[in-house]
């Protein structure tokens, strides 16, 4: 088992998010722009906010890079809307945000959403649209695990780089804004953590 | 002349879907990443806005860049959680916690508009403004509040008192909403406010 690196979100992202530390024990986290200078040798697993300065991450591929040829484990939240690494895609939003555009499916099972239903996925407190309106296309051979609306379109997947190393991509608010839910969405932030703290080596790309 | 206006951009998605979009890009004069503002000069600009949810870390360091930007007779926008209390003189923000749910629990958010003959009021209305707000403004004497919360104070207000220039200080983060496509009011928000700010006077 390793330890799961999160970025904290930039310090202008409110007093809105919960504070992931409070509900998963032995994990690390650092301020946003120590990520440059941080060692990322002793983490299994990097995980980033939504409120992220991209136009900052993506100067950093090299390591990043290099993190995951080490067979580690980068979680991304958010649109993808500047340049950072080569399995990102430019943010597809949904084309109306009507309710049945808003619909989350499962496409895959997977254990970091293992006995989450997916109604809950959907609605929170009845309201629809938490938990993505579109999606960061997936690379070719990447799996996908959620989609949303109609068109289904591929909101969360899991991606085997070839090179070594897994993404996995949640086009949404922070995966751990559901750290504490009292519904199944509070699986979400232990499985994740679980997962992420695991290795990857041998897992079939 | 219609003055020339430059954004702060954070890198983050939503200041992204919201400066370089084309629904809002011909407002902006100029985009500024925000790390870069120790080395960009804003002499080619007359209004400044402090895009919401900008990092404090990353403003501190610029406190006079700020205080000479207004000097100048310039106008500085100040938008929800920048923490200006920390990079700008004569800002007292308080936090106040978030309910995002009052529209589901058949409450108000008891915002209400104290200066309807303000022009910004031709461009918007009340509900434009209306999702929800991290915290309020203490008026500073002299400032103009156009929307009060309750009797706490402000969340939005016009000061062109306490500095030679113009600050239009707001807790609101409608850049982050929009971005997100999340909320339509925040849409709407910046549908009237960009145009406002585009027909205010050119600074001297």
């Amino acid at each position: 088992m390793g330890i799961c690196l999160f970025l904290n979100p930039i310090k202008g992202a409110g007093d809105d998010l919960p504070n992931v530390g409070n509900h998963a024990p032995d994990i690390a986290q650092i301020d946003h722009y120590d990520l440059a200078d941080v060692d990322l040798a002793p983490y299994q697993a990097l995980m980033l906010p939504a409120h992220l300065d991209q136009r900052f991450f993506g100067t950093l591929s090299a390591k990043i890079y290099a993190f995951l040829d080490d067979d580690k484990t980068l979680v991304f939240n958010g649109h993808v809307a500047w340049p950072m690494l080569a399995e990102f895609n430019e943010f597809v939003p949904l084309a109306s945000q009507s309710l049945e555009n808003l619909i989350i499916h499962r496409e895959n099972d997977h254990p970091v959403f293992d006995g989450v239903l997916t109604d809950e996925l959907t609605f929170r407190r009845g309201v629809a649209g938490f938990y993505s309106r579109g999606c960061n296309p997936p690379p070719d051979g990447a799996t996908v695990l959620h989609s949303v609306g109609p068109d289904r379109l591929p909101c969360d997947w899991l991606y085997h780089r070839p090179e070594g190393g897994r993404i996995l991509m949640h086009a949404g608010n922070d995966l751990w804004m559901y750290a504490g839910s009292s519904d199944s969405t509070g699986r979400i932030v232990p499985q994740l953590c679980q997962w992420a703290s695991q290795t990857c080596q041998g897992e079939p790309s | 002349m219609t003055p020339r206006i430059a954004a702060l951009d954070s890198g983050t998605y939503y200041h992204h879907r919201t400066l370089y979009e084309p629904r809002y890009r011909g407002f902006f004069d100029g985009i500024i990443y925000t790390r870069d503002l120790g080395t960009i000069p804003l002499d080619d600009y007359d209004t400044l806005i402090v895009s919401c949810r900008t990092d404090p870390s990353v403003l501190i360091g610029h406190r006079d860049k700020f205080a000479a930007f207004l000097d100048s007779g310039r106008t500085l926008v100040v938008m929800g959680s920048t923490g200006p209390g920390e990079w700008l003189s004569d800002v007292e923000w308080h936090f106040t916690p978030t309910n995002f749910w009052w529209w589901k629990e058949g409450g108000s958010l008891g915002l209400h508009v104290t200066a309807p003959d303000h022009p910004l009021f031709d461009h918007i209305t009340l509900a434009d403004a209306t999702w929800h707000h991290h915290g309020h403004l203490i008026i500073p004497d002299g400032a103009v509040s156009l929307i009060d919360v309750g009797d706490l104070g402000s969340i939005l207000y016009d000061d062109t008192v306490s500095s030679k220039g113009r600050k239009i200080v707001t807790t609101l983060d409608p850049m982050y909403h929009h971005g997100s496509h999340f909320m339509p009011a925040t849409t709407r928000f910046l549908d009237g406010f960009l145009p406002y700010l585009k027909g205010l006077a050119p600074a001297k």
